[in-house]
């Protein structure tokens, strides 16, 4: 489920607890009371083109400096998504038929919807919920029922250990419609040679429960048999080592090792693939199956160089799974202050990333069904551009509003060739979305 | 930003006292025709006196001047002086510091961190109580709102000796 | 991989904690730039997590970003 599930985001409680342990200490701003709290919000706008995926996100963080370094950190996320997500299924030149995940069967419900008449007099129909939904010709199918709400919640507590150490301990929890999430983090930082080097050691711990609408189906079964189970589970636990160095008066760069295994459910309930024929028709589909175990380790190096009143920041990343997944990936900001408290802020990423092992964009009719297989293209070969802008001003109250735009393109590799009635038809069409965010963060 | 500057680096042992250090600091930095960027303690013999070192970026520095300011006016008739270096590199963000804070105390100028290699400053804000025959009798490192006590305690120890 | 993580792991340390290498890194009072609030490694903590979920949701990788360092040094 894209943009659905936050699910194992080991890293992104570090990054929480991250943000938390290092503004503290630095914000070393203008303002000439120092200001107890600070507020940090942004309103996102995303949307994927073809009719996919869309979603609408405020965020508002507040922070409470307690003095001594000690500081409270509270976020809330609320996520609006709707849109339609592919389901897995290949394009066909005829029309393809689905059920949604919450329908029963792949024959069309009988009887009238049953209509009734809300507290204001408006009429609705009763049965609204669809359930079949038809994908025409051509088109890459999706699933439309997808829209859901999510909210997030977290939280940080950072204080000092004495003169060279820092502790920063923070839980989380999110809910959406089938999956809740609760997790807790903790992480140190100790600095050596006079504060030139950090050296920092993170944990983090997630339990998820997956309620799949419908029940989760059980795994590589044929999907017309909509045989579905109940619930899931998955448990995540990941730990990051950090050294960063000031290299000079104007450089500073980290350098992290990060760790984590998720046991559990990994399928993903709504994905299926289809079974082509030699002829290139599809005479099925499977739900897809995912192994009930992942570990990755991952490798990431940040450099920030003050060139002048300007900042560039400049990182790399290299991933490595056990699911045969290697990825890289690049990304670079340059800040360039245009006086006047302004700022704009370039920005362009690359990432590339092999397809899992288990991952094939359909099934073969003739091979048997293998152990675990997806077609999510989250797991496929593709490499990923993104660009982007942002602006941002202080204002005459010393707060700072932003406005930051990214185009963001994804294109598949190793696409098997179109073959029989397949030809003429765009297999993995990849995926090209924008976020818009503005941004506005001040303090009191 | 260009002041004339003599690059001589002291060599300060751990236990030579300020004395010394203020010495090898009056002669390292020149006199500037405009501000103040010596540090001559020589004037200062009989007084004790806070040394603090701060920067216009150091977020603690803005709670220690208040301190600074309050313990310099109360204890000026006991012969107190308080001198505040500072090490910024660009002087324009040092004087807008000095335009919110409005200080009651001598500032001096040490944009080339020469003063502060003198006295081995390992941390921002660093702050020496020097007492009336000028040896540094007390370092600090940091300054926070619990230090405020044992800072008093130390002022007052020093400032009732002969 | 695991051995170049080790070697540029190594690098860094060995760099941080040679003594005379406190010629590594800057005096206390040279960390101007540093204390700058867009010179943090976490300076943009929203957007961080933001982009960090449509990857997370669009990709097979996430994190990677720690924490810790950096700054003014101060207190």
């Amino acid at each position: 489920m894209q943009l659905k599930k936050p699910g194992s985001v080991p890293t992104a409680l570090m990054a929480a607890s991250c943000a938390l342990l290092g503004a503290g200490t630095a914000r070393a701003d203008d303002s000439y009371e120092s200001d107890d709290w600070q507020v940090d919000s942004a309103l996102l706008y995303y949307k994927e083109d073809q009719g996919r995926v869309q979603a609408i996100e405020p965020v508002v963080s507040l922070k409470r400096d307690f003095g001594d370094d000690r500081s409270l950190g509270v976020k809330l996320t609320y996520d609006s998504l709707s849109g339609g997500s592919p389901n897995g299924a290949l394009p066909s030149h005829s029309p393809q038929t689905f059920a949604t995940p919450s329908g029963a069967s792949l024959e069309a419900p009988s009887g009238e919807p049953q209509t009734y008449t809300t507290s204001s007099g408006r009429v609705v129909a009763q049965l609204e919920k669809v359930t079949l939904y038809t994908t025409e010709p051509g088109k890459l199918p999706l699933d439309p029922n997808f829209h859901d709400q999510r909210v997030a919640f977290s939280t940080s507590w950072q204080q000092r250990l004495g003169e060279q150490m820092r502790l920063s301990v923070g839980g989380d929890l999110s809910h959406e419609q089938d999956f809740m999430s609760a997790g807790l983090n903790a992480a140190l930082a100790r600095d050596f040679n006079n504060k030139n080097t950090t050296l920092s050691l993170g944990t983090n711990w997630e339990a998820d429960a997956i309620r799949p609408i419908g029940g989760a189906p059980v795994g590589g079964t044929d999907y017309t048999q909509l045989q579905k189970g109940g619930n899931e589970s998955k448990m995540v636990g990941g730990a990051l080592f950090g050294i960063t160095q000031v290299l000079s008066r104007r450089w500073l760069a980290q350098l992290n090792y990060s760790y984590d295994s998720s046991q559990g459910y990994q399928t993903d309930p709504y994905k299926i693939l289809s079974v082509i024929d030699a002829g290139g028709n599809a005479v099925g589909y499977r739900f897809e199956k995912r192994p009930d175990s992942r570990t990755r380790q991952s490798v990431f190096l940040e450099n920030k160089l003050a060139l002048g009143r300007d900042v560039l920041d400049l990182s790399l990343r290299h991933m490595k799974d056990n699911w045969g997944i290697k990825s890289q990936t690049a990304d670079l900001r340059y800040r360039l202050e245009l006086g006047n408290a302004m700022y704009i802020e370039p920005h362009a990423r690359y990432y590339k990333q092999n397809a899992a092992r288990f991952y094939n964009l359909y099934l073969n009719a003739a091979d048997p069904a293998p152990d675990f297989m997806s077609a999510d293209p989250r797991l496929g070969a593709f490499d990923a551009m993104t660009y982007g802008v942002k602006f941002g001003m202080t204002l005459a109250d010393k707060s700072e509003v932003s406005i930051r735009l990214e185009q963001y393109r994804q294109t598949a590799q190793d696409v098997p060739a179109a073959f029989g009635q397949l030809q003429g038809l765009d297999l993995n069409p990849g995926l090209k979305s924008f976020i818009f965010q503005v941004g506005w963060r001040f303090s009191f | 930003m260009n002041r004339p500057s003599c690059v001589k680096q002291p060599r300060v042992a751990a236990t030579t006292f300020a004395k010394f250090a203020a010495l090898c600091a009056a002669l390292i930095l020149c006199a500037s025709a405009r501000g103040d960027t010596t540090l001559d303690l020589a004037a200062y013999a009989g007084k004790v006196i806070y040394l603090d070192f701060w920067a216009s970026w150091c977020a603690p520095c803005r709670q220690s001047f208040p301190w600074m300011d309050s313990v310099q006016r109360d204890y000026l008739s006991k012969g107190l002086v308080v001198v505040a270096v500072n090490v910024d590199q660009e002087r324009a963000l040092a004087d807008r510091f000095l335009q919110q804070m409005s200080p009651h105390f001598r500032i001096v100028f040490d944009p080339k961190g020469a003063v502060a290699e003198s006295y081995k400053v390992s941390g921002m804000p660093a702050s020496f109580i020097i007492d009336r025959h000028g040896t540094v009798r007390f370092r600090h490192l940091g300054f926070r709102d619990d230090a405020k006590a044992r800072l008093d305690a130390e002022l007052n120890t020093l400032l009732a000796e002969k | 991989m695991m051995r170049r993580v080790a070697a540029l792991a190594a690098l860094l340390c060995a760099l941080a904690a040679t003594p005379g290498c406190s010629t590594v890194g800057v005096k206390p009072w040279q960390r101007d730039l540093l204390a700058k609030p867009e010179m943090q490694l976490d300076a943009d903590p929203l957007d961080a997590a933001i982009d960090e979920h449509v990857y997370f949701s669009k990709e097979a990788s996430s994190g990677g970003r720690g924490f810790g360092g950096g700054g003014c040094g101060c207190n």
